[in-house]
């Protein structure tokens, strides 16, 4: 019964997670993000995407990291190309095996 | 301006200064827009009344890691009338404007002529200021801004407001009151 219980533990930890879900997000360095209501462009243009499924805005780290919806993929130079006509540089770009609320998660745990 | 595609809304308000734009980011750098600015002499003996059209180029941008930078101009073209003149005057207002922002830290100055067939207002602005504190994307960061402004042939007065200056994700409003102890009010929306 233990053993039960401990392997639909992992099967709920591992698919609220992501990892099971196969979830992905596109994490951007971000230069010249320094306040929230120039960034909100940022913002406004990758929810705008359809391959959106969640975006997280950090000033702090200057980082701005989109997921993805189950099964889509968005190219790199799409983000790249929203952020810079947003008016900011993107000198990082990454595709990374995490969710937004990982990704916040991390970063939060950081400062 | 805002972003490219946007619609962005503007206005100073106090009462010998009232002005109020909306314009539109064709690219990441230009934008057109229509603008009406209602100025007053400190002794109230006169006044203008502007309605123009604008354009705006954001000649060029730093971004670095923990900054921006930004120098603008702008140039308008519209009709004046005053209660010192009859009909109305065709005025042109160049200007430029450049900025640097931290997390913590703005400064800029601003110039923008004023100018029709026997009127030149010229007008500058500096400011500078402090944010108090580092804030997350969704919370609102409160900042400190002192500016001082100057305009020939209008206003002898050179106008100092201190303002407190909120930022949010979602507006930018500026409120504060001048050494003449006159109200100020600004703010910027982003559609």
């Amino acid at each position: 019964m233990n053993r039960l219980f401990v392997t639909v533990s992992m099967v709920l930890s591992l698919a609220s997670s992501g990892a099971w879900a196969n979830v992905q997000s596109i994490k951007a360095e971000v230069n010249g993000m320094v306040c929230a209501f120039c960034a909100q462009g940022i913002e406004k243009k990758m929810r705008a995407l359809p391959q959106t499924r969640e975006v997280y805005v950090d000033l702090k780290n200057k980082v701005v990291a989109v997921e993805l919806k189950e099964g889509q993929q968005l190219a790199h130079d799409t983000v790249r190309t929203a952020i810079k006509d947003a008016g900011y540089d993107v000198p990082k770009i990454e595709t990374v095996p995490l969710s937004v609320r990982e990704i916040r998660a991390a970063t939060r745990g950081r400062q | 301006m805002g972003f490219k595609d946007s619609w962005m809304a503007m206005g100073d308000f106090g009462p010998n200064w009232r002005e109020g734009w909306v314009n539109y980011a064709l690219t990441a750098r230009d934008a057109v827009g229509v603008g009406a600015i209602y100025m007053r002499a400190d002794d109230k003996s006169k006044r203008r009344e502007l309605a123009e059209v604008t354009y705006t180029r954001l000649l060029q941008r730093w971004n670095t890691r923990d900054s921006q930078a930004n120098a603008w101009f702008v140039m308008g073209l519209g009709g004046v009338q005053g209660n010192d003149f009859g009909g109305t005057k065709t005025m042109f207002a160049p200007g430029l404007q450049f900025d640097y922002e931290t997390t913590r830290v703005y400064v800029s100055a601003a110039g923008r002529l004023y100018r029709a067939n026997g009127i030149k207002h010229d007008y500058g602005a500096l400011r500078a200021g402090f944010s108090f504190y580092e804030v997350d994307y969704e919370q609102t960061q409160p900042w400190l801004i002192v500016e001082v402004r100057r305009m020939r042939d209008l206003s002898d007065k050179t106008e100092i407001t201190p303002m407190l200056r909120l930022i949010n994700k979602g507006y930018f409003v500026e409120a504060g009151v001048n050494n003449s102890r006159q109200w100020r009010f600004n703010f910027m929306y982003i559609f």
